[in-house]
C-alpha cells in the first residue's frame, strides 16, 4: 500500500528519485547481447533484452546456437551440469519445452531422456505445453495478497477473457497465479515473459495489456485483433 | 522512506548506492571505491581475509545467521582439484526482496564479494546461482561479469596475483527449494532439486563431489566493506552477537514499504512505526512476520524487541532475512496463513513424506477452516501434525512450512475461532 503511485504498472518511482523504467530495468547498460551467448560465464543466460516467446522450428543447438550450448558446457566439469541452462536455451527456441527438445537436450548431454523429463518436471519455468504470446504470472503470495492480489488476478483474468492457464483465442495471452517474485515492497508484482511490472492496481490492467499488445508484431507474434480493445 | 527513497536514519553501507544508474556499470563502481577491496585481498592471501572476516562476526545473511568466517574456516586448503564457492541468488522466501536489488544497482558488489570470498577458502570458480525468474537483474549481472572479465578482475591471473578465478551465472528454474543449500548444489548438478542428508557437510562433499561453501547474495556484498575497512569497523554497528548492518524489506499493511538498512538491533517498533510510517492511516496493527514467510508471526505487543538474531530468538521467532511483513486490523489471519500454507504444499520436493503429506493435509484442512467448514478438533490437528512435521525431515522446509501453521494457531485462535463460528451458526440456520 504504497503512498505514491504515480506510475501505474512500474514500480512507482517519483519524487527526489528520478530513475526512469529504463534505467531501473538497465536496459541501456545491458544492450542488446549476442545470440551466441556472449562469454562463456555468462552463456547460460538469456541473451535477448525481451526474449520473445519465440516458437520457431529452427533446428535446436545449430549455428550461433550450437556455439551457446559448447559454450555453457566448457563451465561444468560435468556435463549433467548444463542440463538447466541447456534446457532453459531449448524453452527460449522452441517457446515451450516440447519432447523433442527434451530427447535433443538427452541426447547432446549424454542423458536418458527419462532422466531428463523427470529433472524437467521439477522446474515450474519449464513449460511442457505452448503457451500464449504473452505469460501473465501474478503474484498472489502473502504480500501481494495483503495489498490485493486477487484482484488483480481476476481483473487479467476478466481483460483477457480466459480462465488461469489456457491460452487465448488470439494466442496472446496466458494468465497463471506465481509464488512470490521477491518484488513484495511493489505489490502486486506480475510477471509477463521476460518483464517485471511493479504496483499493479486492477485499475492498471487495461494499460498494460494495451501496451503488450502494440509489442507483439514487433516480437513477430500474430497481429493484435482490431476493434478488441476491453 | 526506503528504497526507492532513502530515509534518513537508514545506515546505508551495501545500499549506498541504490537508485544510482552510474554504479551499476564498471567505470561507474570504480569510481565509487570498487575493487580496492579486491586488490587489497589478493595481496593479503586467504587466512588473513577469514581472520578479518572472523573478527567482523558477519553472519549468513540467507536465513540460518550463522558466522561466515567460521563457515569458511571449514573448507579443506587447496587439493590441486577444484573447490566451488556458490552465491545463493535464489530468492525465492515469501516477503524477501533485498537480493534483486543489490544485483540490480551493485552488480559490481557481488562480483567483488565473489571473487575475495574466492580468494578466502581457495576457490577457482564461483557459481552464483540466480533465481530464474529473474531475466531482468541476470541480464545487468551478466553485463557486469563481462566487463569485470575484460578488465581482468576475473580470469586468470586476476590483478597480475597469480591467482585464477572464474564466475559463472546460473539460472535456476522456478523452485524455492533450490533456495535450500543442498538443494541449490543438486539443481547446479543437473538434478532435481532436492536436499541432500547431511553430513556429509558441503564443505566436505559439495557440489560435484567436491568442497564447497554456499553464501548469500547479501553476506557476500557486505565482505569488500569488511575487507577494505577491517572487522572491527564492522562492529560499530551491531550488537555484540549480531554486528553490522543488515538489508530489510518491508511489506504489506505499511504506509512506506521497501528496502532499509539499519544496524541489527535496531528497535522493532520504531522501526515499523516511525521509519516505515505504520499501518496505513486509522487503522491498528494486528501481526507482524518478522523475517519471512517461514518464521513465526509476532502480535503488536511483542514487537518491543531488537531486530537481532538473539532478541528475535528469545521473542520465540527469528531473523530469517529480515523481510518483515506487517497485517494491519483488516487482515484475515487464516487466509493468509492458508496462502503461505498452499505456497509450501506447491513448493515442498516430495522427498520426505512428512513434508510432502503434511503441507498438502495442513492446506486442505485450513481452506475448510477458511470456508467455514471447520471445526475446535481441525485446530489440535493442525497442531498434531505440524509437530509431526518439524524436525523430521531432510531439511528445515517442513519446520518452515509449521512456523507460520502453529504460531497463528496459537497466537490468533480467535480469528480461527470466530470461522469456526460462524460456519456453525450458518448450518444451523439453513
Ligand atoms: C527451504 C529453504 C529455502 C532457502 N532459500 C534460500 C534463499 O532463497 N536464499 C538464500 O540465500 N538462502 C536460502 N536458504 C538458506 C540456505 O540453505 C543457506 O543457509 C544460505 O544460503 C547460506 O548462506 P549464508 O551463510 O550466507 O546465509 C534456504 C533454506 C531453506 C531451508
Amino acid at each position: 500500500m504504497p503512498d505514491s503511485k504515480k506510475n501505474p504498472g512500474f514500480a512507482g518511482i517519483t519524487g527526489d528519485f528520478k530513475v526512469t523504467e529504463a534505467e531501473i530495468r538497465g536496459t541501456e547498460y545491458v544492450g542488446v547481447r549476442a545470440v551466441d551467448g556472449g562469454h562463456a560465464s555468462v552463456s547460460g543466460t538469456l541473451p535477448f533484452q525481451v526474449a520473445s516467446r519465440g516458437a520457431s522450428d529452427q533446428p535446436l543447438f545449430e549455428g550461433a546456437h550450437g556455439e551457446r550450448l559448447e559454450k555453457i558446457l566448457s563451465r561444468y566439469e560435468d556435463p549433467q551440469g548444463a542440463l538447466l541452462p541447456a534446457l532453459h536455451l531449448a524453452h527460449e527456441i522452441r517457446g515451450h519445452l516440447s519432447p523433442e527438445a527434451m530427447d535433443a537436450v538427452a541426447e547432446r548431454l549424454g542423458l536418458s531422456p527419462a532422466y531428463v523429463r523427470g529433472v524437467a518436471s521439477f522446474y515450474t519455468m519449464y513449460n511442457l505445453q505452448p503457451l500464449g504470446r504473452y505469460l501473465i504470472q501474478v503474484c498472489t503470495n502473502i504480500s501481494c495478497n495483503l495489498c490485493g492480489g486477487d484482484e488483480v488476478m481476476r481483473a487479467f483474468l476478466k481483460h483477457t477473457g480466459i480462465e488461469p492457464g489456457e491460452v487465448s483465442e488470439d494466442g496472446l495471452w496466458t494468465v497463471i497465479e506465481v509464488e512470490c517474485l521477491a518484488a513484495c515492497g511493489f505489490p502486486t508484482a506480475v510477471q509477463i515473459n521476460e518483464r517485471y511490472f511493479e504496483n499493479v492496481r486492477p485499475e492498471d490492467v487495461p494499460a498494460i495489456l494495451d501496451r503488450l499488445r502494440k509489442e507483439a508484431p514487433e516480437m513477430g507474434a500474430p497481429a493484435a485483433p482490431t476493434g478488441s480493445e476491453s | 522512506m526506503a528504497y526507492p527513497f532513502v530515509h534518513p536514519d537508514e545506515t546505508r553501507v551495501l545500499s549506498k548506492h541504490f537508485g544510482e544508474p552510474e554504479a551499476r556499470t564498471l567505470a561507474g563502481w570504480e569510481a565509487r571505491g570498487g575493487y580496492q577491496a579486491l586488490r587489497k585481498a589478493v595481496e593479503m592471501g586467504p587466512a588473513e581475509i577469514v581472520s578479518e572476516v572472523k573478527d567482523s562476526g558477519l553472519r549468513g545473511r540467507g536465513g540460518a545467521g550463522f558466522p561466515t568466517g567460521v563457515k569458511w574456516s571449514f573448507m579443506p586448503q587447496a587439493s590441486g582439484k577444484p573447490h566451488y564457492l556458490l552465491c545463493n541468488a535464489d530468492e525465492s522466501e515469501p516477503g524477501t526482496f533485498k537480493d534483486r536489488e543489490l544485483i540490480r544497482w551493485t552488480p559490481h558488489q557481488l562480483i567483488e564479494g565473489c571473487l575475495i570470498g574466492a580468494r578466502a577458502i581457495n576457490v577457482q570458480h564461483v557459481y552464483i546461482y540466480n533465481r530464474g525468474e529473474f531475466f531482468e537483474t541476470t541480464q545487468i549481472l551478466a553485463r557486469a561479469i563481462e566487463e569485470a572479465y575484460e578488465a581482468g578482475y576475473i580470469g586468470k591471473d586476476i590483478l597480475g596475483s597469480g591467482v585464477d578465478i572464474d564466475i559463472t551465472l546460473h539460472m535456476g528454474a522456478g523452485a524455492y527449494i533450490c533456495g535450500e543449500e543442498t538443494g541449490l548444489m543438486n539443481s547446479l548438478e543437473g538434478r532435481r532439486g532436492e536436499p541432500r542428508l547431511k553430513p556429509p557437510f558441503p564443505a566436505a562433499v559439495g557440489a560435484f563431489g567436491r568442497p564447497t561453501t554456499i553464501n548469500n547474495v547479501e553476506t557476500l556484498c557486505a565482505v569488500p566493506h569488511i575487507v577494505t575497512h577491517g572487522g572491527e569497523w564492522y562492529r560499530q554497528w551491531g550488537t555484540e552477537k549480531s554486528p553490522g548492518t543488515k538489508l530489510f524489506c518491508v511489506s504489506g499493511h505499511v504506509r512506506k514499504p521497501g528496502n532499509y538498512e539499519v544496524p541489527l538491533g535496531f528497535n522493532f517498533r520504531e522501526f515499523i512505526y516511525e521509519m516505515c510510517g505504520g499501518p496505513p492511516e486509522g487503522r491498528a496493527l494486528k501481526a507482524v512476520i518478522p523475517g519471512g514467510s517461514s518464521v513465526p508471526i509476532l502480535r503488536p505487543e511483542e514487537i518491543d524487541i531488537g531486530m537481532d538474531y538473539e532478541a528475535m530468538a528469545a521473542a520465540g521467532t527469528m531473523l530469517g532475512c529480515g523481510s518483515v511483513i506487517v497485517m494491519d486490523e483488516t487482515t484475515d489471519i487464516v487466509k493468509q496463513v492458508r496462502r503461505m500454507s498452499d505456497f509450501y504444499t506447491h513448493e515442498s520436493c516430495g522427498q520426505c513424506t512428512p513434508c510432502r503429506e503434511g503441507t498438502a493435509w495442513a492446506s486442505r484442512i485450513l481452506k475448510r477452516i477458511e470456508d467455514g467448514w471447520g471445526s475446535e478438533e481441525d485446530l489440535d490437528t493442525l497442531l498434531e501434525l505440524s509437530e509431526n512435521m518439524a524436525g523430521k525431515t531432510i531439511c528445515t522446509f517442513s519446520d518452515a512450512a509449521a512456523a507460520p501453521i502453529v504460531s497463528s494457531v496459537q497466537k490468533f485462535r480467535d480469528d480461527y475461532l470466530a470461522l469456526i463460528r460462524r460456519g456453525e451458526n450458518l448450518a444451523a440456520s439453513a
